[in-house]
């Protein structure tokens, strides 16, 4: 066990590896933004353009060669120092430490309320397959699939936003923060908090991640990014209970006189458990973080997503690739912690120790 | 034995208990429901088995053995399976309307199952010593403890050499054949009166399947217990049984002691299916198919492959059961043996392949007639 843990941090660290060489090539590829505003800011100022962006690389380092500018990046990569964001007008470190909070605020309830919602229905479906609640389940399933988040994030802003008034059209980011500016579970302020910007009022409101005002405002992203992560793990779920729904051992624990509920609890979803590790923790990470790119700017969420959506559209450039490489770290990180996972809950997966 | 007589008070004893059987079933439908017509598996079945006694039931694939067997503890998948009409008596107590939770009650506990097929009938996930447990403390209150020494009592009795060792191992680690005995374990965990064997040899290496039933014929001598054999092997069923019910098609064909039904087979179809026996003579098999289940044929359900049949055999139901010769219990479903009509016909034919070159011919001038 101990070696097959240490074999496969150590392949999740290759991969690592090669992401990173891949980024910096193709990031030496693009034009460079600050190289490109040198050249435009000398031919206004009329001065020579050649030696203007010769001496803008030499101020960033571009004039040395490709190796030593590849072992720097990779030991800033280590190091936290992930490069600047012209845009935030901030290290690209601070930009993603004060945007991920936003994301996990309304990601962390989706993930774990679309996996159990979505293997209860996908068990219930599976036992009763081809009954009428069976395929109001399926139906249901292929809906959430096929609906997209950013569609629906607008239909449900316009029903129940406009038109029912139930839910804030706006998103407020400082009410989870405290006066201030830091983060907090629940706390109480006067008009004078950030959140209440222009709003007069006596005495003090609830301000915090569990506040009144947070929650509601929480609630249309965690449903439509549900709606689709639900719909997947229901499709999973449902397929691999299938599997052992007609198996002999499903048969071998009736006959011992097993009560359907444990039948189903026991014999079927633990087995089935294990083959679900692999689309909970891959699969469903990654559709959550795909889809709060949308979500975010559907919403107004300063999360990661709008970060990286907007840093894309104002080339922001190390801010880009800093967003797209934390999905596909988090991607290895899951797959490393499946396999672990796998390792744990099938005993019949051999560690192969030495 | 202890546990199970805390809870005989709570069952209706019965008051005649000699001479009643331990199970008793009586004209057993078991329907299967589809789109278009329902499929008859069993269609008229009627059984007994005494305490201590072991019945086989012989039939080729598809004549509604297995499904008979998983009636009696209603494990067939319901939907689509119903029980449309019938009776079974376990112990004098009828078991067709009883609820799932009181049924829930009957299986593993007077009525235990071994199935056919050794290698998917465990749960990998869980070691062997969890499953057998979970069997003993579903019927009986103990502790954890005491479950697992009962578990190891329980192994070593079915042969499982050092088996507290092995109580943490999983299925994946036994044998084909030690998994059939760690099954068996389970299903006497909790005393049965009634172990319902479905196969339990078929997909076991020969030397293996000796092994088996000479295992349950041990242990039902041991408990006193009457047993079910579910077989398609005529050589079995003359090791194992005290008596023998061959069924075709969802209906019992002829029933009686081995010693009968092997000596004197009264049914073309025994006779058929003995004479493809190894050694016999014949090893072209029964020339044609099982009818359909959806709409069988009205009168013998053989009678389309039966060298004997004649215009009484295709009309009305499947013929009644009658006496073959002086031998109390040996029945069959066979015109033929109707009173009235001579049974040699049947009896002494010999015992030349039903295959001969005639039949093609037979057919050929038929479809051009």
């Amino acid at each position: 066990m101990k070696w097959y843990v240490i074999r496969r941090v150590l392949w999740a660290a290759f991969a690592s590896f090669i992401i990173l060489t891949i980024t910096f090539v193709l990031m030496d590829q693009v034009p460079n933004q600050q190289l490109m505003q040198a050249e435009f800011q000398a031919a206004v100022n009329d001065v020579d353009v050649e030696t203007a962006v010769q001496a803008e690389k030499e101020r960033l380092g571009l004039d040395r060669p490709f190796h030593e500018r590849y072992l720097d990046f990779m030991t800033n990569v280590f190091q936290g120092d992930w490069g600047w964001s012209y845009e935030y007008d901030q290290p690209v470190v601070d930009v993603v430490r004060e945007t991920v909070p936003y994301s996990l605020l309304y990601g962390v309830p989706a993930i774990v309320l679309s996996t159990v919602i979505g293997t209860a229905i996908g068990l219930y479906s599976a036992v009763n397959q081809y009954t009428k609640k069976d395929y109001a389940a399926t139906f249901a399933a292929f809906f959430g699939i096929s609906i997209p988040n950013f569609w629906f994030g607008i239909v449900l802003l316009v029903v129940f936003g406009s038109w029912l008034g139930w839910v804030p059209i706006g998103w407020n980011a400082d009410i989870p923060l405290a006066a201030d500016g830091s983060w907090t579970l629940l706390e109480t302020a006067g008009s004078d908090h950030p959140a209440f910007f222009r709003q007069d009022f006596e005495g003090e409101r609830y301000v915090g991640i569990l506040s009144p005002a947070n929650l509601k405002q929480l609630i249309l992203p965690t449903f439509v990014l549900m709606t689709g992560a639900i719909a997947s793990v229901m499709r999973y779920a449902r397929a691999e209970a299938l599997e052992y729904v007609d198996a002999d051992f499903v048969k071998t624990a009736k006959s011992k006189g097993v009560s359907n509920r444990a039948i189903v609890t026991k014999h079927i979803f633990r087995p089935a458990s294990i083959p679900l590790m692999t689309i909970l923790v891959g699969r469903i990470l990654g559709l959550v973080l795909f889809g709060s790119y949308l979500i975010e700017v559907v919403f107004g969420i300063p999360g990661i997503g709008l970060a990286s959506f907007q840093a894309i559209i104002r080339q922001d450039t190390d801010l880009v690739a800093i967003t797209i490489l934390l999905p596909t770290f988090v991607a290895i990180v899951g797959n490393l912690i499946e396999d672990i996972m796998y390792a744990v809950l099938d005993p019949r997966i051999d560690y192969g120790d030495r | 034995m202890s546990t199970r007589d805390d809870t005989t008070d709570v069952r209706d004893v019965p008051t005649e208990r000699d001479d009643q059987p331990l199970l008793k079933i009586s004209n057993l439908h078991t329907y299967f429901r589809t789109d278009s017509e329902d499929v008859r598996a069993v269609d008229g079945v009627s059984l007994t088995v005494d305490p201590g006694e072991t019945v086989a039931i012989v039939g080729e694939s598809g004549s509604g053995k297995t499904v008979a067997s998983e009636a009696i503890t209603r494990l067939f998948k319901s939907p689509p399976g119903y029980i449309p009409e019938g009776s079974i008596e376990i112990n004098g107590r009828e078991i067709t309307d009883l609820s799932d939770e009181e049924l829930r009650r009957v299986r593993g506990g007077e009525v235990s199952h071994v199935f056919q097929n050794p290698q998917g009938a465990l749960n990998p996930v869980y070691t062997i010593g969890w499953q057998i447990r979970e069997a003993l403390q579903l019927h009986a209150d103990v502790s954890k403890s005491e479950a697992r020494e009962r578990a190891v009592e329980l192994l070593t009795q079915v042969g499982i050499p050092e088996a507290s060792s092995r109580l943490d191992d999983y299925p994946h680690e036994f044998s084909g054949g030690m998994k059939q005995r760690v099954l068996i374990a389970i299903a006497l965990a909790c005393e049965p009166d009634l172990l319902i064997a479905d196969e339990p040899t078929t997909a076991l290496d020969v030397t293996i399947q000796a092994q088996i039933l000479e295992l349950l014929a041990e242990l039902q001598e041991q408990r006193d217990m009457g047993m079910l054999f579910i077989t398609h092997d005529l050589g079995v069923v003359a090791e194992i049984a005290d008596r023998v019910a061959v069924m075709y098609a969802g209906k019992i064909m002829e029933k009686g002691s081995v010693e009968d039904v092997f000596e004197t087979p009264a049914h073309p179809y025994t006779r058929a299916l003995l004479d493809c026996l190894p050694g016999r003579g014949g090893i072209g098999g029964i020339p044609g198919e099982l009818p359909d289940p959806r709409s069988p044929p009205p009168g013998c359900r053989f009678a389309d492959r039966c060298r004997h049949a004649i215009d009484a055999c295709r009309t009305g139901d499947q013929p009644g059961m009658h006496r073959v010769g002086d031998a109390p219990d040996h029945t069959t479903s066979c015109v033929h043996f109707e009173p009235g009509r001579d049974s040699s016909t049947v009896l002494d034919a010999g015992s030349e392949p039903a295959g001969s070159p005639s039949p093609p011919d037979d057919l050929e001038r038929g479809g051009r007639r």
